[in-house]
């Protein structure tokens, strides 16, 4: 083996750094074509649209920000997207309560190992595998007021009172709806909190045990900010999930948000004003593209602040 | 003011069993310290007083009292864990002050036993820092003040110092043991270092698979110990063995070959332990060597190692009588890897075990 | 489809041109979209009964899911591609197509002189008052009932609200849910209201409204409203969330003696095997007029930028004849718009004598352009109505404004 001189060295390590951006690029191109493709082309398509006018499918005259301010400024329109963003926080907030709370009290529980807890762990998480239309339309049924499950065993109960048209009034439709879809999702933030409570070594607990503080203090003062990653992560994908809400209350009472948009979604509203509905509209690609870039400007938005906020609060396990 | 029996305690984790059933008594004020190799079950048997594991059978009373019903705070004791346990949310100030916040002690009462603590733990100017921003030994320190400022009966150690280097592992004994006799506390201190419990302990309770192979003061353990196992765990460099068979017997020794056929007569008040023909082994202590030749009986073999440290030497050699053996020597000798040498031990300050490893008196 | 069309013709080319004096003739194939998948197989008779009349034309149809065909239509034209021949919806629907120049106007090609003027304003671009399809089939808006419930209680169709309430209130007495409405979807409570606000707003008020002379709070819509919110007690209990498929359900098993539905629902209910006739909505009172509302459901397009203009013109003008609106009738049981179709069944000619006396399905016919439309106004008003959340003053005013805001 002859002697290699500095510069050989030197072409050597270049020919390694080459090699190895190479492999990365190799790795990430596709990825990267996949997310041009699929996410950024149609985002930017979106903003292009949205300042357009249409006709039906065909693009018409550059109107700026005409659309946007018809969606958001003209009452007979944007009476619609504040009753939808505000049925899109009740969702919010009451799949914050309901959901997770529940999520997070059974991944208490679970966390305990109590006789059996990886069935009820599996039973838990079975329905979040199946589809939400699926669901959707199982709890309709259901909930059916004439011959549904529900309302039959709450008269064999005697409760004849309670057998309510649980979608058919603007009371009880939207609170069905994110029972249901707790019904379908609470197995998911509590796995997720579970393996979070996992993740917390058990020294803590126990030094938290001989420092004389019961079950609850030490659920309250160590198990719940120690999972705050967890939490951080269920916010905000509760956050985006009920913002974009969309198949429950397709599925269960159609795109106009029955009864007298008691269940109204952005998505919904998004969704019939740019493609229409057989039943009631035709399709504005202008209004909805310009509907589709607020919520999506919204809840990427929201979702920073979030972020930057909780995982704030966060804190490294030692 | 502590005084904790236990009573034939059992703890078995589905079919294992991991104490088969030790008794034990501590009195208060006491020092003492669990040894014993990894799995031998010391942790579990200090967890076990300490409420974090339920006994499977037998009784632990502190003061006359029964508490083995009892949740972990209302024993009245303080843990400090390997890894320290300090809550990674909470300042210092606020982690030693958790155990007083969680009994609603006055404020101006928690303020000032975390001080005190504080103050003789040298934490004051740490007290608003997270774990994450202080040191090993401090994170140790802290552990240790968590326990203190609740006036515990009993503080319980668990290896609280294995994750420490070893110059911090010196000094952190040093504290401790300076801090028992500060607060006049019983404390049960768990670890595998023999030699923190042979510098630490009032007494030594020596386990080995769960049970209890022999308790008492460290220099009785050392100069007496009462099996094979514990003569070989107390002491360090470990004390050699070597076999051998019972040669002769008569009423105060008993005469033993070595594999090399060194004669070896070992005076014992009970000879009767042993029969001619039995195999026993021979326990010498490193320290136990010597190179002032005389007529004391000597292991002879090839040095493979050696180190000089000026004040002592230790030599390492291939013995004749089939084992490795280590010496420990006062003083600086010229030796080098490659003699041969002849070591002279003492054979009444050596030990002789039986076929079932007991020591014979 | 031009591709495919490019090549045969090309092959058809050669072939004649090896095969001089041959009798194989050039054939065009023309493509035929629709969403009327349940349709097919008549469809294929009809037209291979045109087929036999122009053995130069060869016509392929093709039915698309009718809850995408509005997109799939529209994407494929605005792309330059798109059948010859287009199945389109009306009004509005047919205004998205219209309106961008994707279809031939026909009324200057294709004779549609059997066609009446009420059908034809479904196929009509406002904007420039050409027709840009042919009227293919209307729709009526009914009440059904079920004659053997009706028997089984002595009781007779009624000709008034009074008479309706009546026979309504008795059946209740007896154990049977009256009418099989729900209000959880609006569409159907826009159905409802068809069948019966127009005999309570009177034949004036559609073109009174449309021309501006009066607007939804005129007292005779608000006294419409009154009425038909009269009609909650007859309704199943809970019928806030009883949908579609649910009263389609009471009133084919004879659980409800009566339905308000569109003439769609006939084929279902008679695979269901229930017995069942059919009346116009209840007169306001003795002597008053019984209306029914209709709508047109479409029309036969041709797509302006087709290769094969003049044999897609072809199969419009058959589209057009009378023997077409005969095989519409006879074979899918619709109603066709063509002077002279009769039908032998006696249900659809009853609907065709119903349609005698009829009032434009208002909101689909008139208020189907713009944002919000008549359709989701009046739907969720009357949803607002029957939850009680409004009155139906309310409404009117909310539909009134809506209508104007949009305008």
């Amino acid at each position: 083996m002859t002697a290699m001189t500095d510069a050989d060295f030197r072409r050597a390590i270049r020919a390694r750094t080459l090699r190895r951006n190479l492999w990365l690029a190799f790795l990430l191109l596709p990825p990267m074509a996949v997310m041009f493709i699929f996410i950024f082309l149609p985002m930017g398509s979106a903003v292009l649209y949205s300042v357009y006018e249409w006709d039906g499918l065909v693009r018409g005259d550059f109107v700026g920000l005409e659309n946007f301010r018809e969606v958001l400024f003209e009452p007979q329109k944007s009476k619609f997207l504040f009753n939808a963003f505000k049925n899109n926080v009740i969702v919010f907030v009451s799949v914050m309560v309901v959901q997770n709370g529940l999520a997070l009290v059974l991944a208490m529980l679970l966390a305990r190992e109590p006789k059996g807890y990886r069935f009820y762990q599996v039973v838990f998480f079975l329905p979040v595998i199946l589809s939400t239309v699926i669901i959707g339309f199982q709890w309709k049924l259901f909930l059916n007021p004439v011959f549904g499950l529900v309302n039959n065993l709450l008269r064999a109960a005697g409760l004849d009172s309670w057998a309510l048209p649980w979608l058919g009034l603007p009371e009880t439709a939207l609170p069905s709806m994110i029972l249901v879809n707790a019904w379908h999702w609470v197995g998911f933030p509590t796995l997720v909190f579970l393996a979070a409570i996992h993740r917390i070594p058990k020294d803590y607990i126990e030094a938290a045990r001989l420092d004389g503080a019961s079950e609850w203090r030490i659920a309250r003062d160590i198990i719940w900010p120690l999972m705050a990653p967890a939490v951080t992560i269920i916010v905000v994908l509760t956050f985006i999930g009920a913002f974009n809400w969309f198949e429950i209350p397709y599925v269960m009472n159609g795109l106009e948000g029955a009864p007298g948009y008691s269940t109204d979604m952005l998505g919904l509203l998004f969704y019939r004003t740019a493609f229409g509905s057989i039943s009631a509209t035709d399709s504005d690609f202008g209004a909805g593209s310009a509907l589709a870039v607020l919520i999506f400007l919204f809840i990427f938005t929201v979702s920073l602040i979030f972020t930057r906020l909780l995982t704030a609060r966060e804190i490294e396990l030692a | 003011m502590a005084h904790i029996v236990m009573r034939d305690v059992q703890k078995r984790f589905g079919n294992v069993e991991v104490i088969p059933g030790a008794s034990l008594e501590i009195k208060d004020n006491e020092f003492v310290v669990f040894v014993g190799p990894s799995g031998c079950g010391k942790s579990t048997l200090l967890r076990l007083l300490a409420g974090l594991e339920d006994l499977t059978a037998g009784a632990i009373e502190i003061d006359g009292e029964r508490v083995d019903h009892l949740s972990p705070s209302r024993r009245g004791l303080a843990m400090v864990f390997q890894s320290y346990a300090l809550y990674p949310h909470m300042t210092v100030r606020e982690n030693m002050s958790y155990a007083l916040r969680v009994a609603r002690t006055p404020k101006a009462e928690v303020e000032a036993k975390v001080r005190e603590a504080a103050e003789i733990l040298q934490l004051t100017e740490y007290l608003d820092r997270k774990p994450k921003a202080l040191s090993g030994g401090q994170r140790q320190r802290v552990a240790i003040g968590r326990a203190i400022v609740r006036d515990p009966k009993v503080f319980l150690f668990d290896e609280p110092l294995s994750n420490l280097d070893a110059k911090l592992r010196v000094q952190m004994r040093i504290e401790i043991t300076k801090l028992h006799r500060r607060l006049k506390a019983t404390m049960i201190y768990v670890t595998h270092d023999q030699i923190e419990a042979m510098t630490m302990a009032d007494k030594i309770v020596v386990l080995n698979e769960g049970r209890i192979e022999q308790m008492g003061a460290p220099l009785d353990l050392y100069n007496d110990p009462d099996n094979k196992f514990v003569a070989g765990f107390i002491g360090s460099p470990a004390m050699n063995f070597f076999d051998g068979t019972v040669t002769a017997r008569d009423d105060a020794a008993l005469t033993v070959e070595l594999s090399d056929k060194t004669k070896v007569v070992y005076p014992c008040a009970n000879p009767g332990q042993a029969g001619v023909g039995d195999a026993v082994t021979l326990g010498v202590r490193p320290e136990n060597f010597h190179f002032d030749g005389g007529d004391e009986p000597a292991i002879k073999g090839e040095v493979y190692a050696v180190e000089r440290l000026g004040g002592e030497t230790y030599l390492y050699l291939q013995s004749t009588a089939g084992h490795e053996t280590v010496v420990h020597a006062v003083g600086d000798h010229e030796v080098a890897v490659g003699d041969q040498v002849a070591v002279n031990f003492n054979p009444a300050r050596n030990h002789l075990f039986d076929p079932q490893g007991r020591t014979i008196r | 489809m031009n591709k495919r069309h490019t090549f045969t013709a090309k092959a058809v080319l050669a072939g004649a041109a090896m095969m001089v004096g041959s009798s194989a003739v050039a054939q065009t194939e023309l493509d035929f979209w629709s969403w009327r998948q349940e349709d097919v197989a008549a469809y294929n008779e009809i037209i291979a009964a045109f087929e036999e009349t122009h053995p130069d034309i060869k016509v392929t149809y093709t039915a698309h899911p009718a809850t995408e065909y509005n997109t799939i239509i529209a994407t494929a034209l605005a792309a330059g591609e798109g059948p010859d021949i287009i199945h389109t919806r009306s009004y509005g629907g047919l205004e998205v197509l219209a309106k961008p120049g994707y279809l031939e106007p026909l009324d200057e090609q294709v004779d549609m002189s059997l066609i009446g003027d009420v059908a034809k304003i479904g196929t009509t671009l406002r904007a420039d008052g050409h027709v840009y399809a042919v009227p293919f089939a209307s729709q009526t808006v009914l009440v059904f009932y079920n004659t053997d419930i009706f028997a089984a209680h002595g009781l007779t169709p009624p000709e008034t609200w009074d008479e309706f309430k009546a026979v309504a209130t008795q059946l209740k007495e007896a154990g049977v849910i009256p009418l099989a409405n729900g209000s959880a979807e609006g569409w159907m409570l826009e159905i409802m209201s068809g069948a019966l606000l127009p005999n309570f707003y009177g034949s004036e008020f559609f073109g009174e409204v449309t021309s501006g002379a009066t607007d939804f709070e005129d007292p005779r819509f608000v006294g419409a409203l009154e009425k038909m919110a009269e009609l909650k007690e007859f309704m199943p209990d809970g019928y806030q969330g009883v949908d579609y498929a649910t009263m389609k359900q009471l009133f084919a098993s004879g659980a409800a003696a009566m339905f308000v539905g569109g003439s769609f629902e006939i084929p279902g209910f008679r695979d269901a095997g229930v017995n069942f006739d059919i009346i116009a909505g209840p007169a306001a009172e003795a002597g008053g007029e019984r209306m029914v509302a209709t709508w047109l459901d479409g029309g036969y397009g041709v797509n302006a930028a087709s290769e094969n203009k003049e044999a897609a013109l072809e199969f419009a003008r058959f589209t057009a004849s009378q023997e077409f609106g005969q095989m519409l009738t006879d074979k899918l049981g619709n109603i066709s718009p063509i002077e002279g179709a009769v039908s032998s069944d006696p249900t659809l000619a009853k609907i065709s004598e119903l349609q005698g006396a009829s009032t434009p399905y208002i909101m689909l016919v008139a208020y189907r352009f713009n944002t919000p439309t008549g359709s989701t106004l009046i739907q969720n008003g009357l949803q607002e109505m029957f939850a009680g959340s409004k009155t139906p003053a309310e409404v009117a005013h909310d539909v009134s404004e809506g209508i104007k805001a949009s305008e």
